[in-house]
């Protein structure tokens, strides 16, 4: 296995756990991860048969699965046909619509803030305005009325344009108090597809998912049928192959709507894997390499309740400002019925350059209030120091009632968010006092006062 | 012996069982002499500057518990100031720590009438409010007023008397001829009167400079208990003189029952008599005396151990002084009187300032406690210092011949010669705001009499005495001081702390603003510290493998030194092992500190100001439309500058419309938090 990693990178554990890594280039972004040239230079040059792109930068890019395949390596993921429809949100949209799958209302093709204002207008206040190349929330912008469209149609517009080099926006009715519901699906080249049910991602911050949950404590299984089956057609009508997600936005009268496909692995297939018992990358490793789905719907089993919780470098405090630094102190978690995932260790430098997600936790159990305590306990176990994280936060959203009761939706966070971050910082005390010790014991005297 | 007769165990339990009078009438009826333990406090600020740090304390609340004292005074006078600056203490926590610890013995405070726990007059609900707070942890509150203007005391005597516990009003004492038997008994009566009788209070005659000679004092007590019989008298006596241990036995003779102690190694000059010593000399001379002299002598033991890390608080001047009893400083501002004339290059005018004192008494007469000795003190400073700058010692001399002779005459300044005259004229020309104050009444009448009118010509100059018929006040200051609005107050506490604080935090605002945000502060970033070793927290860990051991929350934890760095680029690289794990803290050297300082933080308070609300690159100067330069006009809202952190943009508004007077920063220029960006004036200046 060849990881390419670029220069602030090169100590990251990614690159200590690989057989063999390649230098991409510098450290922003564009000159090393979401350079196509250099990354497949690398895999070339090191000999590799096939690309794995993770999530995140070239995951969803139709161009470099083209190059990839073009150099003769198999790009593990959808076919660029497939990722350009379904990339493009506007083309998405089309080809779901036209599979028979609900979606938002919205308009495609924004040129000005006065159509922005005539739909709002028309499909009634609050709107949102998104990428059209996005992912992961970035550039969203909610519009309460049309006196915010001139200044937020500018801002998604800056973000889209830095983060995906393409400045085009849609606009959709923002569904209030909707609940973000997505399905897990597995398609072969041969025409099968299956799914493994639906994962819950309604706690968000910034539009970004911070606890993910399988299955949903929404959905009735007449429901659940109902969209799986709508979700298998459509993947088969477009000729997906590979894992994929299809994104809902469930309003409070249980109607539907699609959102976007994801064309590659989420972050948050943990746990769909945690209750269906299914590896879902060694299955995408599989597929790529020709071999067809053995499985068939009835054969899918759902057990249990699984959660995931997204550490991320950022201070809740402080709007959730990126938080960069040395990790001075880790303390993992371990025991039964959780897993996590990170790339992080002791003494590693945060970068400043890249998403702010340092790891993920995940519990299961037989039901969800199981999965919760579980998680509850793992959360107290885990620390990280020298950077501000999300973990002091997701304890108290484990704690707070109103998500024990499964009552959450995507403005949670959001309406929650005096008492979410009502918490000690979480720096302990022993270490606190030990910089003052520090100090001191380097003056050879105190030079605080005393 | 805490578990037969009065007060026996558990007195704190006692004392709110019982109430304060039940609790007094026991005291009353046995006869027992009792002690009042002054180590943690009135010793420690008189001959330590109060630093001593809360693990030495706690070794000795244990060995307090069992002594038999009657109290021990943990709390109050300049300590409390002293605990936020220096010590990084908070008062409520060391004041519940040796509540919580102490069953068996009182603890007590010193309360500055009006003053509280302060330098300044705090108004009525302030008064109420602070002392409310800390009712629960104290038992004994002493109060004295500097000018014993016993009104004064009345917000403090209704909460303390209400609120279940002792109150211990308190005479200033001194020696002069119109500190008489009849002068203290008024002042007594007025005490009795405000608190309703005899029965709930113990009376202190407050001998905080140590001048009384034996026979005055016998005198005195003898005078009060004539009046008063069923009075609890207390003698608070310091050293300063050599004369305490027999001036304590002649009050004992006259009936006064509690005592003020020190642990024998506490002994210095500024402070109390040794425990020991006192006990002994009382028992040979017939009186019962409650005190486990052998827990005494463990307690004096343990702070052998401790005291040598306190010896650079001691006094520059060392001895007892017997001349305490005509210049009167008190014990608790004769140390740092010295150290401030060491710090500020007089050292070698000491004599003179204190023989400067002894006059000052005579001019203008009220008491050398605090406030009294601070304004006493930094008057004839700064008389001694401007008169030795302009004719050197003779020049001094020549003040002192001049003051002998008007006092021989009867303060009349007829019998001095017009050049000597016109020197008294200048004499208080440098009078401070607080000695004008003073003066014109505001602390409240003066205890003998306003002083003659040279002095407020000499004080105020030109138009004296316009300013003595317009701004003199007869009546109580205290009444006429506008309530504080409370909730005001809390508001600026807390945006000057950014966070919501807690009540028993805006007490410690309330007394001292600055030094309870400071500390505060500390707080945040050092945490709790007090559960370090003296030594530790003076010096830190000297040699790599030092360690020292902390418990926190019931448990136990390490820190351990492995290296301290040379000093590279200003910065020291501490490598400590902390629980085991090792952790290396960067610590900057005082000159790169200051050379950090230059960078500029937005003032929060100041809506112009434009702080960097994350850690990033500035990466717009203006915004999506226009880029911006300063002299530029900006709308409110309107984008100044934006920020880039791991890809996401921060917008930094105008919080104003109005004019950008300057720019701080350069494109692509990496800003931390809180930096000043820029600066937005209003329009058209």
């Amino acid at each position: 296995m060849v990881v390419g990693y670029s220069d602030c990178d090169a100590l990251s554990l990614h690159v200590k756990l690989a057989d063999e890594a390649v230098r991409l280039g510098p450290s922003p972004a564009t000159m090393s991860y979401l350079d196509i040239e250099a990354v497949l230079r690398a895999a070339k040059d090191s000999g590799c048969d096939a690309v794995f792109p993770g999530y995140g930068f070239l995951a969803e890019n139709p161009d470099f699965a083209e190059a990839v395949e073009r150099e003769g390596m198999i790009f593990i993921g959808p076919s660029a046909r497939v990722m350009r429809i379904l990339g493009d949100k506007i083309s998405a949209r089309k080809a779901l619509s036209a599979s028979g799958v609900p979606v938002t209302p919205g308009i495609t093709d924004v040129e000005d803030a006065e159509q922005v204002i005539k739909f709002g207008d028309r499909i009634g206040w609050p709107v949102i305005i998104k990428a059209t190349a996005g992912g992961g929330g970035k550039g969203m912008q909610k519009v309460s009325s049309p006196y915010e469209v001139e200044e937020k149609l500018e801002a998604a517009r800056s973000v889209a344009e830095k983060a995906f080099g393409k400045g085009t926006v849609f606009v959709e009715k923002f569904i209030e108090g909707g609940r973000h519901i997505e399905f897990q699906f597995l398609a072969d080249r041969y025409g099968r597809v299956i799914h493994l049910g639906e994962r819950e991602c309604s706690i968000q911050r910034h539009h970004q998912k911070l606890v993910e949950e399988a299955p949903s404590s929404l959905l009735a299984p007449e429901v659940r049928r109902k969209m799986g089956a709508v979700v298998v057609k459509a993947m088969k009508d477009i000729g997906y192959e590979t894992a994929g997600t299809l994104e809902f936005l469930v309003d409070r009268d249980g109607k539907f709507y699609a959102l976007e496909v994801n064309t590659r692995i989420q972050v948050e297939h943990t746990v769909t894997e945690m209750i269906s018992g299914f590896d879902i990358i060694r299955k995408m490793f599989k597929i790529a390499a020709g071999e067809r789905l053995s499985l068939s719907q009835e054969d899918v089993f759902l057990r249990g309740h699984a959660i995931q919780c997204r550490i991320n470098a950022e201070d809740p405090k402080n709007g959730f400002a990126p938080s960069f630094g040395r990790i001075s102190f880790l303390r993992q978690i371990s025991g039964p019925f959780v897993r996590t995932e990170s790339g992080i260790y002791q003494g590693w430098q945060v970068p400043p350059f890249y998403d702010s997600l340092l790891a993920k936790i995940c519990s299961v159990g037989k039901d969800r209030s199981t999965a919760i305590e579980r998680m509850r306990r793992a959360l107290r176990e885990y620390e990280i120091w020298g950077v501000k994280t999300t973990i002091p936060l997701l304890r108290r959203i484990m704690d707070h009632p109103g998500f024990i009761k499964g009552e959450i939706h995507t403005g949670f966070i959001e309406e929650n968010i005096a008492g979410l971050i009502e918490y000690a910082e979480a720096e302990e005390e022993i270490f606190k006092i030990a910089r003052f010790v520090a100090e001191v014991s380097a003056f050879g005297r105190n030079v605080h006062g005393a | 012996m805490t578990d037969k007769g009065f007060p026996g165990g558990g007195m704190r339990i006692g004392l709110s069982k019982k109430g304060a009078k039940k609790f007094l009438k026991g005291l009353r009826e046995g006869k027992e002499i009792l002690y009042t333990n002054t180590g943690p406090r009135d010793t420690g600020q008189s001959d330590y500057k109060n630093r001593f740090t809360l693990s030495d304390m706690s070794r000795l609340v244990p060995l307090y518990n069992e002594s038999g004292y009657f109290s021990v005074e943990v709390h109050g006078g300049a300590r409390f100031h002293q605990d936020l600056l220096n010590n990084k203490i908070n008062p409520f926590e060391e004041a519940r720590m040796w509540a919580g610890r102490m069953p068996d013995v009182l603890t007590q405070t010193l309360i500055r009438s009006t003053n509280v726990w302060g330098y300044r007059m705090y108004p009525r609900n302030v008064v109420r409010h602070a002392v409310r707070a800390f009712l629960p942890a104290i038992d004994v509150w002493r109060c004295f007023d500097f000018l014993n203007y016993i009104p004064n005391m009345a917000p403090i005597a209704e909460e303390v008397l209400s609120g279940g516990k002792i109150f211990e009003p308190a005479i200033s004492f001194t020696e002069s001829p119109e500190c008489s038997d009849p002068y203290y008994l008024r002042v007594v009566r007025e005490i009795v009167e405000m608190c309703g009788g005899t029965a709930g209070i113990i009376l202190c005659i407050k001998d905080m400079a140590g001048v009384g000679s034996p026979a005055r004092i016998r005198r005195l007590i003898e005078a009060i208990l004539q009046k008063h019989p069923d009075l609890v008298i207390q003698y608070h006596r310091h050293a300063t003189d050599g004369l305490a241990i027999p001036a304590m036995a002649a009050a004992a003779g006259a009936g006064a029952r509690l005592f003020d102690v020190t642990d024998d190694a506490f002994s210095r000059f500024y402070g109390h008599v040794p425990v020991r010593p006192l006990t002994r000399y009382l028992r040979e001379l017939g009186f019962p005396v409650r005190l486990d002299m052998s827990r005494a002598s463990e307690a004096s033991d343990v702070v052998r151990g401790f005291i040598r890390h306190y010896e650079k608080f001691e006094s520059q001047y060392k001895g007892f002084s017997h001349d305490v009893t005509e210049h009167r400083m008190p014990g608790g501002a004769f140390p740092s009187s010295f150290e401030q004339a060491e710090k500020g290059g007089f050292l070698e005018l000491m004599p003179d300032i204190l023989k400067g004192m002894s006059y000052g008494n005579r001019i203008i007469k009220y008491f050398d406690v605090t406030p009294g000795s601070q304004i006493t003190w930094t008057t004839w400073a700064g008389i001694l210092q401007r008169l030795h700058k302009e004719g050197g010692s003779p020049n001094v001399r020549r003040l002192f011949l001049i003051l002998d002779r008007y006092f021989q005459s009867g303060e009349r300044l007829e019998a001095l010669s017009q050049a000597d005259e016109h020197l008294l004229h200048r004499l208080y020309s440098g009078a401070t705001d607080d000695l004008k104050n003073l003066l014109l009444g505001r602390y409240g009448p003066l205890p003998f009499g306003w002083p003659k009118d040279w002095v407020y010509r000499s004080a105020f100059g030109e138009g004296w005495e316009e300013r003595v018929k317009n701004e003199r006040i007869e009546s109580s200051p205290l009444a006429r001081l506008p309530d504080d609005d409370l909730e005001k107050s809390r508001k600026a506490m807390e945006e000057e702390l950014g966070r919501p604080a807690s009540d028993e935090e805006f007490i410690l605002y309330l007394m001292h603003p600055k030094a309870a945000v400071d500390f505060l502060r500390f707080r945040k970033d050092y945490g709790d510290t007090t559960a370090l070793p003296t030594s530790v927290w003076f010096r830190g860990l000297r040699r790599p493998g030092d360690s020292v051991s902390i418990p926190l929350d019931g448990k136990p934890h390490e820190i351990k030194l492995v290296s301290i760095g040379e000093g590279v680029g200003g910065v020291k690289q501490v490598v400590l092992s902390v629980d085991n794990i090792m952790h290396v803290f960067p610590v900057e050297l005082p000159e790169a500190a200051l050379a950090r300082k230059a960078v500029r933080k937005a003032n929060p308070a100041a809506k112009g100001e434009l702080g960097a609300p994350v850690t990033g690159t500035v990466w717009r100067i203006g915004g999506k439309d226009r880029l911006l330069k300063a002299g530029d006009r900006v709308k409110r809202g309107e984008e100044v500058m934006n920020i880039e952190v791991m890809k996401t943009e921060n917008a930094v508004k105008s919080p104003i419309a109005g004019v950008i007077r300057e720019i701080c920063v350069k494109a692509n220029e990496g800003v931390e938090e809180g930096q000043l960006l820029a600066v937005i004036g209003p329009a058209g200046e």
